[in-house]
């Protein structure tokens, strides 16, 4: 058989051929003991660093963002919120056909098919398909169950009350970082500190948090409190606008300033936008002019002149001066006054804001004291709102006689209307300059007090007598003869002074037609609890800043006052009853007879809070509304402590960190809104 | 038929196995079990939905692999001989069919399966059983004559040529090289002059030289073995990934189930590339026991060609260990950058139905080889034999 040959027991393999097999076998085994000798190598000598190469590419930092901090005004209301939204992403390595993705995802979301399947292309693993998309536009890409799209919760900025303070604001991009205004400012308090993590990856980048690792410990970003009051910046931003469009201007600017403390309460610009829904066209909208630009303010300067001149008792209450009967060479110039005067007193020359008086009585005070009287009221130095891009303005000092004459009324000279509004206040604190503010306060999520502005004195500019001098002098400003009978209110004594500057031409180098209408007024002028100031850039159909400024402060002076709970100076409801002799605006203690003729028949508003006098001592307000019952926090932790308080309209002081310990005033205590209470933390041990 | 052997009443007692080898090649299944469904859960799940999806499979494998080692240890190898031409013929029409479109499946660029519903078949890795059966017969036939270059080499360089050509059309360097190496293994036992042997390697290696100069992918391959890391993100991906996953195991691994490099960093985790995985979550200890396996393999191998009554039984049994080791060698060689990259898989650990099961099948004739003559009755009988035999022959070339 054939077969048989190759199976014959009496072809047992050779000796030779043996040793030939034996020689193969040994030749596997040692091959084999060579690939051992490899992995001890790999494993034993190297491993060390091959470990390190393979975690580098499967151990991820994973940046977990924080949640951006909110912007709260004075009382707790939310003005800028984060909010999670979806984006979409795509992983283009896992398409096959890219153009055909880029075409079926470009439809619903509205994006340009070329530019999408272009970046696509581009990116190996990753790329942003859209981001911060609709929940419209996530449900439309989900059905349409394209393999590699995912979606990632991006937070987004989201601000509630819309236009309001939108410029002071500021703006944050895509990428979540503030690009403007307080959003810039505190871009890193805001941000928050994004957790890194070592998270385990796929090959494909997803993320792998399979191997008990921590819990994200992301740590949200710090809120921000405003001094800003979304009421006052309503009605302000309200009587602004209608100011601007009345007087067919281009923009304008406004400022509410407390004098006692320098916080700005208010800080419009206009025209205005809408943060949450950008466009292009308006991008001059964005520009936070009240606090950044600088202007030349005007006549609403002669006020500091005389101050000046009656701090240096250069110039007496009665000391008349010859108002050239309104046209006055200085050198090739003439200076013009809007009506003809012949002699005029201090009070007289604001109350018709006479050019001429104004630059005699600056001659009297002479040139170098002018400029530092100027400074000394703030201005050439930033007024310290912290914004990026701050306006500093400048006080050139006068060489020519010119210069020196217009500088008295506010031309040759710039400012910001922070600046004009601050310098104000100080005329309105009893000569006491206060640092302007916007910022109260930066507390982190644990209650950490950053930042905690409190009022700064900057400087005594004036005596606090020469400053009720001229306090009582711009009362008459309001004043039939004075140049804004239309800032008059009828519940409150107002001071306040125009101004109308011309502007400067920047090509023709000299004035042009134009003109900036503004008007300040302290309100009330017995003791201002509120320095308005409105600026009106261009108007059209009046250029007199008694016109087209005033009304516009008097609307916002008579919904602040009561707001701020401020007494009338003229009592109009119990017009019988004799004016408390005690200064309004501070704790009134109502006389005996006074009293006794509230409590009774009589239910006016005076008459509730007199009997909520009698329960409680701490009652401070006269205005019922105005008063609350501290809360109860201890043992609440430092945010939720500071959130409750600002919810009941009080003012958190916190110190230390954690808890809430002790408070004070005692829970329970009825007192005035915006009252500080302080509050005690300290961690659990 | 059975009758013809010499002892064939004898047969129905049941073959001597040998436990060392029949427990590594069982062991090595198991292991292959484990680090199959180990290295392609994740991403069997994220393709296919069923993270059991490849342990499925490559159980089916394995229990039709048992059957065959069964069948084969039963038919006894001496049997399969007058088989070798039709099997041989079959593997040659199953490599041509694999060339035909329609048939031959593509993937990755190489056409290296049949594709049935349910089963596809590798016809190289039956090729290779086909070619070491084939030669085995071949050689033990014309005895001392394969000495003479025209009976004994010229003739099996020709066929292997053949099969060759055939494997580089699909392609698949890897088998064409195993079957190269092989034949020059069985032809070396079998007494061929070293000359024609080594001629023939300095006449290969113009051809290998152009067939990957000329091929883009074989010469991608080549430059990443020589510097992996130089092109870490190109053609030395699989090899640096490899790299880092062996030497991430340290010395007792991360633990089975724990490697991390198989999460798509490294492809073909559970097929060429399993070698990586062991070395990951086994460490050390893991990849020792593997190569010791193999070592035992041929250990036994080796022994059982030495022990065998004739010349096809030494053939054969040489022949598939040759092909156990060498494949193993070589693709543990790969997984640690000592050579290029080939496409050949773990004997018995790796993904693949037709490789496992034509494995244990030929580990099915081994043990055959290793029972000795199946009328022995036991193993001593069938070594006294042997020597008798050996004996015999020596005497024959002393003369």
């Amino acid at each position: 058989m054939r077969d048989l040959k190759a199976v014959a027991v009496a072809d047992a393999p050779s000796k030779w051929m043996r040793f030939r097999v034996f020689l193969l076998g040994a030749l596997f085994l040692s091959l084999l003991g060579g690939i051992m000798a490899k992995a001890v190598h790999l494993q034993v000598v190297q491993t060390g660093w091959l470990r390190d190469m393979a975690e580098d590419q499967y151990v991820r930092q994973i940046d977990i963002p924080a949640r951006r901090g909110d912007v709260f005004d004075r009382r707790g209301t939310p003005l800028a919120q984060s909010v999670e939204v979806d984006s979409i992403w795509i992983d283009p390595s896992s398409s096959t056909n890219l153009a055909a993705t880029a075409r079926a995802l470009a439809k619903p979301l509205g994006l340009d098919r070329e530019e999408l399947a272009a970046r696509l292309v581009k990116a190996r693993r990753f790329a942003w398909v859209k981001r911060q998309a609709t929940p419209a536009e996530v449900a439309a890409v989900t059905a349409l169950e394209i393999e590699g799209v995912g979606f990632t919760k991006e937070p987004r900025r989201f601000y509630p009350q819309r236009e309001l303070a939108a410029q002071l604001i500021g703006l944050v991009g895509t990428d979540g970082r503030g690009l403007d205004g307080l959003e810039k400012a505190f871009d890193d308090v805001l941000t928050g500190q994004a957790s890194q993590l070592s998270g385990f990856r796929d090959a494909k980048g997803r993320k792998l948090l399979t191997y008990g690792l921590d819990a994200p410990l992301e740590r949200q970003g710090a809120s921000v409190t405003l001094t800003l009051d979304r009421q006052l910046q309503y009605v302000t931003e309200k009587a602004l606008g209608r100011a601007v469009e009345e007087a067919k201007a281009t923009a304008g600017m406004a400022v509410v300033l407390d004098p006692k403390t320098g916080q700005v309460l208010a800080l419009a610009n206009f025209p205005r936008f809408n943060p949450n829904a950008l466009d292009a066209g308006n991008s001059g909208a964005l520009r936070n002019r009240a606090a950044l630009d600088t202007f030349e303010p005007g006549s609403t300067f002669k006020s500091f002149v005389v101050a000046a001149a009656l701090e240096e008792k250069e110039v007496k209450e009665d000391d008349a001066f010859f108002c050239e009967n309104g046209s006055w060479a200085v050198g090739r110039h003439t200076i013009h006054d809007s009506h003809p005067h012949a002699w005029l007193t201090a009070q007289k020359i604001l109350q018709v804001s006479s050019n001429i008086g104004a630059a005699k009585v600056a001659q009297a005070l002479g040139r170098d004291r002018l400029v530092d009287y100027y400074a000394r009221f703030g201005f050439g130095e930033r007024a310290g709102l912290a914004l990026p891009g701050e306006g500093r303005g400048s006080v050139p000092y006068p060489k020519a006689d010119i210069t020196f004459a217009t500088q008295a009324f506010g031309q040759g000279l710039t400012a910001t209307a922070v600046q004009v509004a601050a310098a104000y206040g100080a005329l309105a604190n009893g000569g006491v300059l206060m640092r302007p503010y916007v910022v109260a306060r930066v507390v982190d999520p644990d209650g950490l007090m950053l930042v905690d502005n409190r009022p700064v004195e900057v400087r005594r500019v004036v005596s606090e007598r020469t400053a009720r001098q001229v306090v009582a002098m711009l009362e008459t400003v309001v004043e039939k003869e004075g140049t804004a009978p239309r800032a008059r209110m009828d519940e409150y004594r107002v001071a306040g002074k125009t101004g109308t500057a011309q502007k400067a031409d920047p090509v023709a180098k000299g004035y042009s037609d134009k003109r900036i209408a503004s008007f300040v007024g302290l309100v009330p002028a017995e003791d201002p609890r509120a320095v308005i100031l409105i600026v009106v850039d261009e108007p059209k159909t009046d250029v007199y800043g008694g016109l087209v400024a005033a009304p516009a402060f008097k609307e916002i002076a008579a919904e602040a006052m009561p707001y701020l709970g401020v007494p009338p100076s003229r009592p109009t409801v119990a017009t019988s009853a004799p004016v408390p002799a005690e200064r309004p605006g501070e704790p009134i203690d109502p006389p005996e007879a006074l009293r006794s003729a509230m409590v009774g028949p009589a239910k006016g508003p005076l008459a509730a809070a007199f009997a909520k006098l009698e329960t409680s001592e701490t009652v401070t307000d006269t205005a019922g509304e105005g008063s609350v019952t501290v809360p109860d926090l201890s043992g609440q932790v430092g945010r939720a402590a500071v959130v409750r308080l600002l919810g009941v309209a009080l003012e958190p002081r916190l110190s230390g960190s954690g808890r809430v310990v002790s408070q004070t005033p005692p829970a329970g205590t009825l007192v005035e809104k915006g009252t500080w209470v302080t509050l005690q933390l300290a961690s659990r041990q | 038929m059975a009758t013809g052997s010499p002892r064939g009443s004898a047969r129905v007692a049941p073959p001597a196995v040998d436990p060392i080898l029949l427990g590594a090649v069982l062991s090595l299944v198991t292991l292959g079990l484990v680090m199959v469904y180990s290295s392609s859960a994740v991403t069997a799940q994220d393709r296919l939905g069923d993270s059991f999806h490849y342990l499925w499979r490559q159980l089916t494998a394995a229990g039709l692999g048992l059957v065959a080692m069964a069948v084969a240890l039963r038919v006894g190898y001496r049997r399969v001989a007058r088989f070798a031409y039709p099997v041989l013929v079959v593997a040659v029409l199953l490599l041509v069919a694999v060339l035909v479109p329609g048939l031959g499946t593509m993937v990755g660029g190489a056409k290296r399966w049949i594709r049935f519903p349910g089963v596809s078949i590798q016809p190289a890795e039956v090729a290779k059983l086909a070619w070491v059966v084939y030669l085995s017969y071949s050689l033990a036939k014309k005895r001392e004559k394969v000495a003479l270059f025209s009976i004994g080499f010229l003739p099996h360089l020709a066929v292997a040529g053949f099969l060759v050509v055939l494997c580089m059309l699909e392609p698949d360097f890897g088998s064409a090289v195993t079957l190269l190496f092989l034949m020059f293994i069985l032809l070396f036992a079998a007494g061929t002059k070293l000359s024609y042997l080594v001629g023939s390697v300095l006449a290969v290696i113009p051809f290998a030289y152009t067939a990957i100069i000329r091929s883009p992918y074989r010469f991608a391959r080549w430059s990443a073995f020589l510097d992996p890391w130089a092109n870490r993100r190109g053609s030395g991906y699989q090899v640096t990934e490899s790299l880092m996953s062996i030497g991430s195991g340290g010395l007792w691994g991360l633990g089975l189930g724990d490697g991390r490099q198989k999460l798509f960093f490294l492809p073909e985790a559970h097929t060429d590339f399993i070698f990586s995985i062991i070395g990951e979550e086994l460490g050390l200890a893991g990849v020792a026991l593997v190569v010791t396996l193999y070592g035992v393999i041929v250990w036994r191998g080796i022994r059982a060609a030495l022990a065998a009554s004739e010349p096809f039984g030494t053939y054969l049994a040489l022949g598939i260990t040759s092909a156990i080791g060498f494949q193993a060698v070589v693709n543990m060689a790969v997984a640690m950058g000592l050579a290029p990259t080939k496409g050949l898989t773990l004997p018995f650990i790796s993904y693949g139905g037709s490789s496992l099961i034509v494995l244990m099948g030929a580990a099915g004739l081994l043990l055959s080889v290793a029972a000795g003559s199946p009328a022995a009755g036991n193993a001593r009988g069938a070594e006294r034999q042997a020597r008798n035999a050996r004996e015999v022959s020596a005497d024959l070339e002393a003369a």
